[in-house]
């Protein structure tokens, strides 16, 4: 069963948060992530959530992580400039390894940019949004209908991997206004992953004594379990520790909990991280991602109208990358790649490190106007 | 069959509901359709526009394709002349003639009709917040990409109820001039 919604990117981004078990959303408003928080204000306190506009953006992130360090499961969105001034908080989510749903609905940057205008220029911010170690997990909304399963998968990545995870939406799929088809409130409950916990005595409980690439075991605070959560490196109690095993341990944990085992397991759970479309019989191939896949899509069957064998391959999941499949697409279409992303090539640095080539074609737009799918096609003829 | 729309006006006039309208009762028909605008970061009088792709079919990419919009109603001639160019050759234009001034080119390029909708929605209606129906009223009635009765009953469910009997009048005039200049 599935139901149909008639909304916009974001209004879908928050009921998917909300479905998805969000009892809290801390935030501060920023175009053209704004509608994400106001249906936040609608919803939550109908389902017995908190919803609190904070002061600013920092304490936008510090009350959500807060939250939900107390077992709520907890979001908060904003555009690129507010990551910037989140970016500390972000930090303490990865290595104190607190579950965190980040929106980020891109505009023009850096800075303040372009705030009305759509731009996927935050694709290398969400790799590494602050100082230090770790590995993200960041999802890529791109359709209306992904923009609220993809949220939902956020939530369960988020308590599955003790980790923020960013789910990234652009200006256009964020305002963008149509039919969205959605999976039932009953299949969505079905899928939902709460954070495990330790059920032990209480001086037993050490929440970062986990083995080698798993995540730490955090039990929600007030449950008379103790509690010491820092930004500093920590040993299997969560107290400061400057001790040079124990650092490195952490370290090769907090990026290899993500990395090695999406690497070891074809990513991260059994959802797809990336749509095909005619890529079977094709002989171009055009990779894209969020609203830059719907032109993307649209141009492959423009070029398919003129003669011309064209493909897609749109990922979902950004980091980690879906490497393996990127390989086997770098081996099948050799020259005849063409990477399109509303940046100066964030993500085709990606695809170059994967497939170790940089023989591509790219059609990069950095000035807050989205691609025509009428560009597309006038390039991969240029290719051809 | 795909419908390319297109209104343009300045931030704050109404435009961006009237399109949501639109792209709402083509669903709620059982079709596709699809609403995006593009603004500016000025909080007043900044150019907006507003793409409608309506079809049968599935639409994924949601901007109107410039050079193939059938349908273009502009009331801010700032907007008009930036965004002019998309409507193809022989395509339909509606002004308002009292903020619009298309040049004789245009008038050759273009079926260009002039309709004094803030007009309308400000003296014949008695509320300037008319001016969206007036307008989606012109837009329908000159397309017919919709049914009348499914789109009135689209556009009173997205408006508060008290101002129900004002936006059926700015329909049935916005139907009423959108005739007359179109000589029926």
């Amino acid at each position: 069963m599935a139901r149909e919604e008639i909304s916009t990117g974001n209004e879908l981004c928050s009921m998917a948060a909300i479905d998805a078990g969000a009892m809290f959303f801390s935030g501060y408003p920023i175009t053209p992530s704004s509608e994400v928080m106001h249906v936040a204000s609608d919803l939550l306190p109908e389902v017995g959530g908190k919803f609190i506009q904070m002061e600013d953006e920092i304490g936008g992130i510090c009350a959500a992580l807060g939250a939900s360090m107390t077992g709520v499961k907890s979001y908060t969105a904003t555009s690129g400039p507010g990551i910037s001034l989140k970016a500390e908080q972000i930090g303490l989510g990865f290595i104190a390894e607190i579950p965190l749903v980040i929106v980020n609905v891109m505009r023009g940057g850096p800075s303040t940019g372009l705030p009305t205008r759509v731009s996927q220029a935050d694709i290398g911010q969400a790799q590494y949004p602050t100082h230090g170690d770790f590995a993200s997990i960041t999802l890529c909304a791109g359709s209306l209908t992904e923009c609220y399963t993809q949220t939902v998968r956020a939530f369960n990545l988020a308590e599955k991997y003790m980790t923020p995870v960013f789910i990234l939406l652009d200006e256009t799929i964020g305002h963008m206004h149509g039919k969205a088809i959605i999976p039932d409130l009953a299949e969505v409950k079905a899928s939902i992953v709460n954070r495990a916990t330790f059920d032990g005595a209480p001086a037993d409980y050490k929440p970062y004594d986990v083995p080698m690439n798993k995540p730490a075991v955090l039990n929600p605070m007030f449950k008379g379990y103790k509690y010491h959560i820092t930004g500093l490196h920590h040993g299997h109690e969560g107290f400061p520790t400057e001790d040079a095993v124990q650092c490195e341990f952490n370290i090769e944990r907090l990026v290899g909990k993500i990395n090695t085992v999406a690497a070891e397991n074809d990513g991260l759970d059994d959802l797809p991280d990336y749509e095909e479309y005619m890529l079977d019989d094709a002989e171009v191939c055009i990779i894209a991602y969020g609203s830059i896949g719907l032109g993307a899509y649209e141009a492959v069957n423009k070029l398919r109208e003129q003669g011309i064998k064209a493909g897609m391959f749109r990922p979902i999941l950004l980091w980690p990358s879906p490497a393996k499949r990127l390989v086997e697409i770098g081996a099948k279409f050799k020259d005849k790649i063409f990477i399109t992303e509303l940046n100066m090539g964030q993500y085709s640095k990606e695809i170059e490190r994967v497939i170790k080539r940089n023989d591509f074609t790219t059609l990069l737009k950095a000035n807050g106007r989205p691609i025509a799918p009428a560009e597309m096609v006038a390039k991969v003829k240029e290719m051809m | 069959m795909r419908n390319s729309l297109r209104f343009t006006g300045v931030g704050g006039q109404g435009v961006l509901l009237a399109g949501e309208i639109m792209a709402a009762c083509k669903i709620k028909d059982g079709g596709n359709g699809l609403k995006t605008a593009t603004y500016t970061s000025q909080v007043r009088g900044g150019p907006t526009v507003v793409d409608i792709t309506l079809d049968d079919n599935e639409i994924r990419y949601p901007y109107a394709n410039e050079g193939e919009i059938d349908f273009m109603l502009s009331v801010a001639n700032v907007s008009y002349n930036q965004f002019k160019n998309g409507v193809k050759p022989g395509g339909t234009i509606v002004v308002d003639p009292n903020l619009v001034h298309p040049t004789d080119e245009d008038r050759k390029k273009w079926i260009i009709h002039e309709i004094p909708i803030i007009t309308i929605a400000k003296e014949e209606v008695g509320n300037v917040i008319t001016q969206s129906v007036v307008a989606l009223a012109i837009t329908n009635t000159m397309t017919n990409v919709l049914s009348k009765q499914s789109l009135i009953d689209t556009m009173l469910s997205k408006v508060p109820e008290k101002v129900h009997a004002a936006n059926k009048l700015a329909y049935e005039l916005g139907e009423k001039y959108a005739n007359k200049a179109m000589g029926k």
